[in-house]
């Protein structure tokens, strides 16, 4: 679990709400210009339409976050929400957030890999760009699966990869990778393909799976744009050295977008009736 | 030093720059999984070092990858001139 300094938490939190705005996630853009609040609103009601979250459902969001995604769906929707992480200074921020919003959403340090959490609990597992971070895909999957209840749903979005890259340009592309991991972390991307597979496998049967790569591609100009606006601001949070290495991070990221080796996928599954 | 333990400085050295454990690392070490846990950057990392210091490295030179760490203790004792 991770032992991420509060005052650290805090720095990255405010800074990346400069540069993504209040909902830390990409956009789905309807055109490239298309604000990124707007955008990134969009994301989630892509999401919400393949949830069906109702009032009362029970809602597990592994990879919480800051914890706005588990507060709108509590306050938005009525849903009983359960957010996850490993970091217990997102735990602390989340449930700061609930408490300022008098919003009835729990946050707990658990993993989502192995959570923990009693089977069929959940009418819905909500998994908004986390998917990612957790080196375990098949662990957080089986999991997922093992806490919906009979008919209920699992839905995911995430950077996903879109081909095979060899190790010889891996190796070639080092620096590119490095550069990634430095700004967002320890990332291992999957195919959309092997999510549905591996849920297949699981007895899930899989609603949607859509590449939405070039309706996210945007987010990188925006990202930038926003970067431009706040440099001294950002500077004063990240760093000189921090904020090149984002901005440098978004070009890595667009290249591989362009070329076809990463992208964004979005995936709704149903857990059978019994 | 012999050409082993000059393999096994660069192999510890980017374990260290890579803030993994160098406890126990022994030949028979595996490179992934439940070893040294290495995932394709860093033994491309890993490899690039190798090739720095020897010139060639097991990573870029065979046609398949090595698995654990006396495949490439190995592969400099097999290419490293009688």
């Amino acid at each position: 679990m991770s032992t991420q300094p509060a005052a650290h938490y805090d720095r990255v939190h405010e800074a990346w709400t400069l540069i993504m705005g209040e909902e830390f996630h990409y956009g789905h853009f309807a055109t490239p210009t298309t604000a990124l609040d707007v955008a990134t609103g969009a994301l989630t009601s892509e999401m919400l339409e393949l949830a069906g979250i109702g009032e009362g459902d029970r809602v597990l969001d592994i990879g919480c976050g800051t914890g706005r995604q588990s507060c709108d769906l509590a306050e938005q929707l009525g849903a009983k929400v359960l957010g996850i992480t490993t970091s217990a200074s997102g735990v602390a921020a989340a449930t700061a957030l609930a408490r300022s919003r008098g919003v009835d959403a729990r946050f707990e340090q658990r993993d989502g890999t192995s959570n923990g959490l009693p089977d069929s609990s959940y009418d819905v597992v909500w998994a908004l760009e986390s998917s990612h971070l957790m080196r375990d895909r098949a662990g957080l999957l089986s999991e997922s699966v093992r806490v919906l209840a009979p008919e209920g749903r699992l839905v995911l979005c995430d950077i996903i990869r879109k081909r095979e890259i060899p190790f010889l340009e891996v190796r070639d592309r080092r620096h590119d990778f490095a550069t990634l991991r430095a700004a967002f972390g320890d990332a291992h991307m999957e195919p959309l393909e092997d999510y549905a597979s591996r849920l297949e496998a699981l007895g899930m049967t899989v609603l949607e799976a859509t590449d939405v790569s070039a309706e996210t591609l945007p987010t990188f100009a925006a990202w930038r744009a926003n970067v431009d606006a706040h440099t001294d601001t950002l500077t004063g949070l990240l760093g000189e050295q921090g904020v090149t290495d984002f901005v440098q991070a978004t070009h890595v990221l667009e290249a591989f977008w362009n070329d076809g080796t990463l992208g964004y996928g979005i995936l709704a599954a149903t857990k059978a009736s019994q | 030093m012999t050409d082993q333990d000059k393999t096994l400085a660069v192999i510890t050295q980017f374990l260290t720059r890579a803030d993994k454990s160098t406890d126990d690392v022994s030949p028979t070490t595996g490179l992934y999984g439940d070893g040294l846990e290495l995932d394709s950057l860093e033994a491309a990392e890993l490899s690039a070092m190798l090739e720095d210091e020897f010139g060639n490295d097991p990573f870029s030179s065979g046609d398949e990858l090595p698995q654990t760490v006396g495949d490439i203790l190995a592969f400099y004792e097999v290419a490293a001139p009688a």
